[in-house]
């Protein structure tokens, strides 16, 4: 067990290597790509912990993104000399904040209506952005000032990735303990019975509610990250259909799978950006694929590498 | 075991990343001795991909088509590179990153909607990659782009003046979409009349998309208006107008906006749009005999047999043809600079189709004008001549159709 471990944690200091080597030898735009993958995985994850693990729809998560995206997108303007690492917890705390504040009426909730509070929610945000232009700048959107740390300025999409990657991978390694932790365990029991959770003693207001936090704190940090990495936003950029992809990337990823969230957003957004030249293809495929999933793969790739993995690794013995 | 998993698969991914994207750099980007590239992000899906559709399908791209099949631009023949991006600002970014950085196009070629492109302009900047003749009526100015159609804030003036001065009207009310593009009109619209010491007499907005304006309606109609401007979208706009008939409007003029003075409006509105006023930035694109109509309406029937001329075809086929005028005068040695230096050396350029064109190097405003055309037998027919303010003075000249 001991050489196995280190030999696996020998692979994975490999992989990260290359991996923090890629801008060496890929091209800046898919750098750029890599970047918006990774965006969006922490986005997945937080819908993930909501939706996947604890079983509440949420139909509103690009609403947390805005929110995530304007808030640093408006202290780094008003507080240039501030660090993006401290800026990016501030914007994951506030929309985790109203997060907590969303999940508290949604208590009273079931099934699909929580998913149009969710719905309505993320029209709300888009709408109030567009309205308070005089923080917003409503509908000539918003140009984000340059992540700026400690004098060095992140102006270009390469030095962005060493921003964003770190914080997608220890913040992925993060929600791998948070679902492994007692809170875990109790999402996931709230989603199979609410009842027989309540039953065994779960608060479920409590946890409830931490999910939506938690949730939205990833969210909003992406939300940060989506801010910089593209440079201009406005309330377009977060209109009802960004929501809707982020369920297709879950459930295409798999629900409850935090490896499946990842999967998911780097399927979906891989596909948009390979097909962009295709629209009718795009949505055909996009349209398809969901229904596929849905008959198919219930439990999306996610759900399916682990088996996968297990016939494999089996078959490799057995020879 | 599950670490070991994410790990090969970190590796095989990376290895598809690096074997899967390269990118070719040349002197110039996008120009090779027999052909340039040319880049485009529009919206072929969502809620503008009829527009975006005709614009570069059966405008830009047919016209290229014809160009290239004569032998191109000085030996070169032009590409044309697009991506769609479903108004999407965010899509409209990464489209424009992957046309400069991935696809290396020589330059950018009328993208859509004011929100997408904004939200590209830096980047373009950045990259001294120029634009030209985007889709949209937002005030834009810079040495980098070259803009099409007139702006919506000097449209409104335009409107304005020829409404006061030429019509005498006195009471004025708008009804405007609750976004950048109403705002912009608006926002002009009450400058302007306190400028003439008047004020709009009333005011509604509208939600993009909706689908009832029985309230808005009602409110305008208690002002007693001379003349309401329609500041919308063909759909909403023709609501008003079956609002108005319903309510029996005899005394106010209904005016309706650049965007919404498009065939489409007619057919919307169910042979009830009689006698609608409308301000007009191009020919009449099925039924003018200017020459450079007739010859887009050929090209249209050669290339695309059958499909219906509008005014978004015609947007991209005019801009197209404009693209390539600065195309050829920039020469054998074509860079973005020489390019944008032959654009500038474009003056009193008789085009046929809209009023001659003049570029400077303080100015990039293709067209700044446009007239006033009236609903009769479900075809829009002028009303007034070429309208455009010199000095904040209306100034009219003749159509020449």
């Amino acid at each position: 067990m001991s050489t196995h471990s280190t030999r696996t944690g020998l692979l994975l200091a490999v992989a990260a290597l290359l991996f923090f080597l890629c801008p060496l030898f890929v091209s800046r735009y898919t750098i750029f790509v890599l970047n918006l993958f990774a965006i969006y995985a922490l986005v997945a994850i937080g819908l993930n912990l909501v939706m996947g693990y604890t079983g509440l729809i949420s139909a509103g998560h690009a609403g947390f993104l805005a929110i995530g995206a304007y808030t640093t997108a408006i202290l780094s303007t008003s507080m240039g000399w501030m660090s993006p690492l401290v800026i990016l917890p501030i914007a994951g705390v506030l929309t985790g904040l109203i997060g907590f504040a969303l999940g508290i009426p949604i208590l009273r909730l079931k099934g699909f209506y929580i998913a149009m509070v969710t719905l309505a929610f993320g029209v709300v945000v888009a709408e109030v952005v567009l309205q308070w232009s005089s923080l917003t700048h409503g509908d000539d959107g918003y140009k984000v000032p340059r992540a700026v740390l400690g004098g060095f300025i992140f102006d270009s999409d390469v030095k962005l990735f060493f921003l964003i990657q770190p914080i997608t991978i220890a913040m992925t390694l993060i929600a791998r303990n948070i679902v492994r932790t007692r809170a875990g365990r109790a999402f996931k029991a709230i989603r199979q019975s609410e009842v027989a959770s309540e039953t065994m003693g779960i608060d479920l207001a409590k946890y409830k509610t931490a999910a939506f936090a938690v949730s939205a704190f990833y969210t909003g940090i992406a939300g940060g990250l989506f801010a910089y990495a593209v440079g201009h936003i406005s309330p377009d950029s977060f209109s009802m259909s960004v929501s809707i992809d982020f369920i297709a990337m879950i459930v295409i990823g798999g629900m409850g799978s935090i490896l499946g969230s990842i999967i998911g957003a780097v399927i979906l957004t891989g596909i948009q950006h390979a097909l962009s030249e295709l629209p009718e293809v795009q949505t055909l495929i996009f349209g398809i694929a969901l229904i596929v999933f849905m008959i198919f793969l219930p439990k999306g790739i996610g759900g399916k590498i682990p088996d996968l993995m297990q016939s494999i690794l089996r078959r490799n013995r057995n020879h | 075991m599950r670490p070991r998993r994410i790990g090969w698969l970190f590796v095989v991914s990376l290895t598809f990343l690096t074997l899967g994207f390269n990118t070719g750099a040349s002197a110039e980007p996008g120009v090779t001795d027999n052909n340039v590239v040319v880049g485009c992000s529009n919206s072929f899906s969502g809620p503008l991909a009829f527009t975006g559709t005709e614009l570069i399908k059966f405008g830009t791209e047919l016209y290229f088509n014809y160009i290239n099949e004569k032998g191109g631009i000085n030996g070169r023949k032009i590409t044309l590179k697009t991506y769609d991006d479903a108004y999407d600002p965010t899509k409209a970014v990464s489209n424009t990153k992957k046309l400069v950085m991935q696809d290396g196009v020589f330059c950018i070629l009328s993208p859509q909607g004011t929100s997408p492109i904004f939200a590209t302009l830096d980047f373009l900047a950045e990259q001294k990659v120029p634009l030209f003749f985007p889709f949209q009526g937002a005030p834009l100015q810079s040495k980098m782009v070259f803009t099409s159609f007139t702006f919506y804030p000097k449209e409104a003036e335009i409107v304005l003046h020829w409404l006061v001065e030429k019509k005498g009207f006195k009471k004025i009310g708008m009804i405007y979409q609750d976004d950048k593009y109403g705002y912009l009109y608006r926002d002009q619209a009450q400058e302007t009349l306190k400028s003439m010491g008047m004020q709009l007499a009333a005011l509604e907005s509208v939600k993009r998309g909706a689908i009832d304006l029985s309230a808005q309606m009602a409110k305008l109609g208690q002002a007693d208006l001379d003349a309401l401007m329609v500041i919308l979208v063909p759909g909403p706009a023709a609501m008003v107008i079956r609002e108005a008939k319903k309510a029996g409007w005899t005394k106010t003029k209904l005016v309706a906006s650049g965007p919404v003075t498009d065939e489409k409006f007619i057919i919307l509105s169910g042979n009830e749009g009689e006698g609608v006023w409308g301000f007009s930035l191009w020919p009449d694109p099925v039924h003018s005999q200017k020459p450079a109509v007739v010859e887009y309406r050929k090209i249209l029937e050669k290339y695309a047999p059958g499909h219906v001329a509008n005014r978004y075809s015609l947007f991209g086929f005019f801009y197209a043809k404009a693209f390539c005028e600065a195309l050829q005068r920039a020469g054998k040695d074509l860079t973005r600079e020489n390019l944008i230096k032959a654009a500038e050396g474009i003056k009193n350029w008789e085009n046929g189709i809209i009023s001659p064109v003049n570029f400077s190097d303080a100015d990039h405003e293709a067209q700044e004008d446009g007239f006033m055309v009236e609903v009769k037998g479900n075809v829009f027919k002028p009303i007034s001549g070429w309208l455009s303010l010199e000095k904040g003075k209306l100034v009219e000249r003749p159509l020449g159709e």
